[in-house]
């Protein structure tokens, strides 16, 4: 055999490994979402036996997501709710942080890298060994059981990595750009708003996807913080039907909801995953 | 405020006893300086002077911490940078990079609300000066390092400022560029007729640009001249070295009775009297390289061992040692001196000698 075709055989059995191992990885992540999905369009009856194969096999049905809708105090209230809730909580988060970030990264203050410390170090305190203390505080102010008091909760728990990820995005924007626009005659806001902003935009779309993601998929707090049954978010809304009539539990309702709550999240992310990456990134390499 | 209103006026800048701490740390030690209208004003010095700090606080970008700016005649120490009047050009360029060209321009104009029609016209004028017309759609990292000076350069000219600031706006080009952006400049202030200040640590732009040299050290003006008086006439050893390349030559010597200097052995008879030298005490000498000639007579000032030579076209270095164990350059120009090894024997016109004291004072 001549070197050439050698050679040329090593590199498409190394091709095919590279490709088979892939493959293999991609339908291990996607298998469970594909299933979820399929199962949401078997009629109810069939949803709940078992789950081989995993496709319809007596024809799709919308019958799981009439279901789903009809539960409660219908499907659009609690999705209203998380999207209130999550929007609150994005556009909280991001103004939040963007001030502090700027803060951060731009002013000498005394105690700055402690105050710094001290936010990044929240982190380590597992919010569920808080949640009785929060429960009382929300109360005391008047913010148990409602949409508002627990947006609170959100960004609170967004701030540490929200505030960390703005001030690298600020320190990665050069001091000069920022004198050349005071220059200019830009105020502190203007400046922020029309040179800043869109330089650290990258920054900011990978706060609002993590606050996003956070709080749309948040559970515990929102089933302890939240008691009315019609201000449910749809993770505690997915629970309550899960624990359907009786014990038993309609899975394809279910699968349903996962189906529902699973879609804004790929459609955000897919729409910022160009700005997420450059976000992540930002100033590891110059 | 409109920006309008400065047009071709030519603003005088003057410091009045000007401070700056950084904490406990002094950098500018009670500056006074005035820079007259329509002057260009080089600040030259070593890295850490405090030349680039100093441009910043006339700017309004550093505050000021005791002292007074005064621009135009109107105090503006405590006035935002973009009610002083000037406009300032930075190392980095520090373009706007998600806005073209065009945007950067307008970028200042459009805070001052000046009409639309009138920003185009402004915007098209400095593009014109600049010859950046066909840049304008692009964006900053589509620009070339001289481009993106350009660009900086054309965002200060539209604003029509009372004066320029230049903060080593040529460190980020390569050697080509810089020479013909420096004369660039040259030609705007030609132009432009403003008052400009420069700030700078190659002493070529110093040398070339300036009415008016401004040497810094340690946060202190060392000298102040235009670039003739600073290059013949230090006022101490600090300036001597650091302006003209190569450096000066600096040689221990005697001030000796009768209007004489010993170096080394030799005794060289002086013009004119070093008034403020004492007899008899240890003095340093100056030469500049280019000042040294060699000689083949007895009567030398200096007598050298060469080092090494750089042959440089146009002259040569002859890198010497004397026998004191002091390094001198000295500068040969024409190919007739053809030396390269050995020991060579050296002398200098009387009136090229500068004198300085132990301390590094200029003795005059």
């Amino acid at each position: 055999m001549s070197r050439t075709a050698r050679s040329a055989r090593r590199r498409w059995l190394g091709e095919t490994r590279y490709h088979l191992v892939g493959l293999t990885a991609s339908l291990l992540f996607l298998a469970p979402l594909a299933w979820s999905v399929l199962v949401s369009f078997k009629p109810s009856l069939e949803a709940r036996q078992p789950p081989l194969p995993p496709w319809p096999v007596e024809g799709f049905s919308f019958q799981n997501y009439e279901n789903l809708a009809k539960f409660g105090a219908g499907i659009w209230t609690y999705s209203g709710n998380s999207l209130t809730v999550s929007a609150m909580t994005v556009l909280g988060t991001v103004i939040i942080s963007l001030l502090a970030g700027y803060g951060f990264s731009r002013f000498q203050f005394p105690l700055k890298n402690v105050l710094f410390v001290l936010i990044i170090s929240t982190v380590m305190i597992p919010f569920q060994s808080i949640l009785t203390p929060l429960f009382l505080i929300l109360t005391k102010l008047g913010l148990q059981n409602t949409l508002a008091g627990i947006v609170c909760v959100y960004v609170t728990l967004q701030m540490p990595f929200s505030i960390f990820m703005m001030r690298n995005a600020f320190d990665s924007v050069p001091k000069d750009i920022e004198d050349a626009a005071r220059a200019d005659g830009a105020s502190v806001f203007v400046m922020l708003r029309r040179i800043m902003l869109p330089l650290v935009l990258p920054g900011v779309a990978t706060v609002a996807i993590f606050a996003f993601l956070a709080s749309w998929n948040e559970f515990l707090a929102a089933l302890i913080l939240l008691t009315d049954q019609k201000k449910y978010t749809l993770p505690v809304l997915m629970a309550a039907i899960r624990s359907g009539q009786f014990g038993t539990i309609d899975w394809g309702a279910v699968q349903s909801g996962v189906t529902m709550m699973m879609a804004p999240c790929l459609a955000l992310f897919l729409l910022l995953q160009r700005y997420y990456i450059r976000g992540l990134t930002a100033g590891a390499v110059k | 405020m409109s920006t309008h209103r400065y047009s071709s006026e030519k603003a005088t800048i003057e410091l009045r006893d000007v401070r700056k701490s950084f904490g406990s740390v002094d950098v500018i030690h009670g500056l006074n300086l005035k820079v007259e209208g329509g002057e260009f004003v080089v600040f030259v010095g070593p890295s850490g002077c405090g030349k680039s700090t100093l441009l910043r606080m006339i700017a309004g970008l550093e505050d000021v911490t005791a002292g007074d700016i005064i621009i135009a005649g109107r105090d503006v120490t405590d006035l935002d940078p973009a009610k002083r009047g000037i406009a300032m050009v930075f190392q980095s360029y520090a373009l706007y990079p998600h806005m073209s060209v065009r945007e950067n321009l307008a970028f200042g104009l459009e805070i001052a609300k000046v009409a639309r029609d009138e920003i185009d016209r402004q915007v098209d004028a400095a593009a014109e000066i600049l010859k950046i017309g066909p840049l304008l759609d692009r964006r900053p990292g589509q620009l070339s390092g001289g481009q993106r000076q350009r660009v900086a350069i054309g965002r200060a000219i539209v604003r029509k400022p009372l004066a320029f600031l230049f903060d080593e706006p040529l460190s980020n080009l390569d050697a080509e560029l810089r020479v013909s952006m420096r004369i660039e400049i040259a030609r705007l202030h030609r132009e432009l007729g403003n008052t400009m200040i420069f700030v700078t640590h190659d002493q070529t732009e110093a040398m070339t640009l300036a009415d008016r040299i401004v040497v810094l050290r340690d946060g202190r003006i060392e000298q102040v001249g235009t670039p003739g008086e600073i290059y013949e006439d230090p006022d101490n050893l600090f300036v001597a070295g650091f302006i003209g390349s190569p450096r000066m030559n600096i040689v221990d010597a005697v001030y000796l009775p009768g209007q004489k200097v010993g170096v080394g052995g030799f005794v060289i008879q002086l013009d004119a009297p070093v008034a403020s030298a004492t007899e008899n005490a240890p003095v340093k000498l100056g030469i500049r390289p280019e000042h040294l000639v060699l000689t083949g007579g007895e009567n030398g000032l200096l007598s050298a061992r060469i080092d090494f030579s750089e042959n440089l076209g146009s002259m040569r270095y002859l890198h010497c040692m004397l026998d004191s164990g002091e390094r001198i350059t000295v500068e040969l120009r024409g190919s007739a001196d053809l030396v390269s090894e050995g020991t060579i024997r050296l002398t200098c016109d009387p009136q090229h000698l500068r004198f300085f004291s132990e301390s590094g004072e200029r003795l005059r």
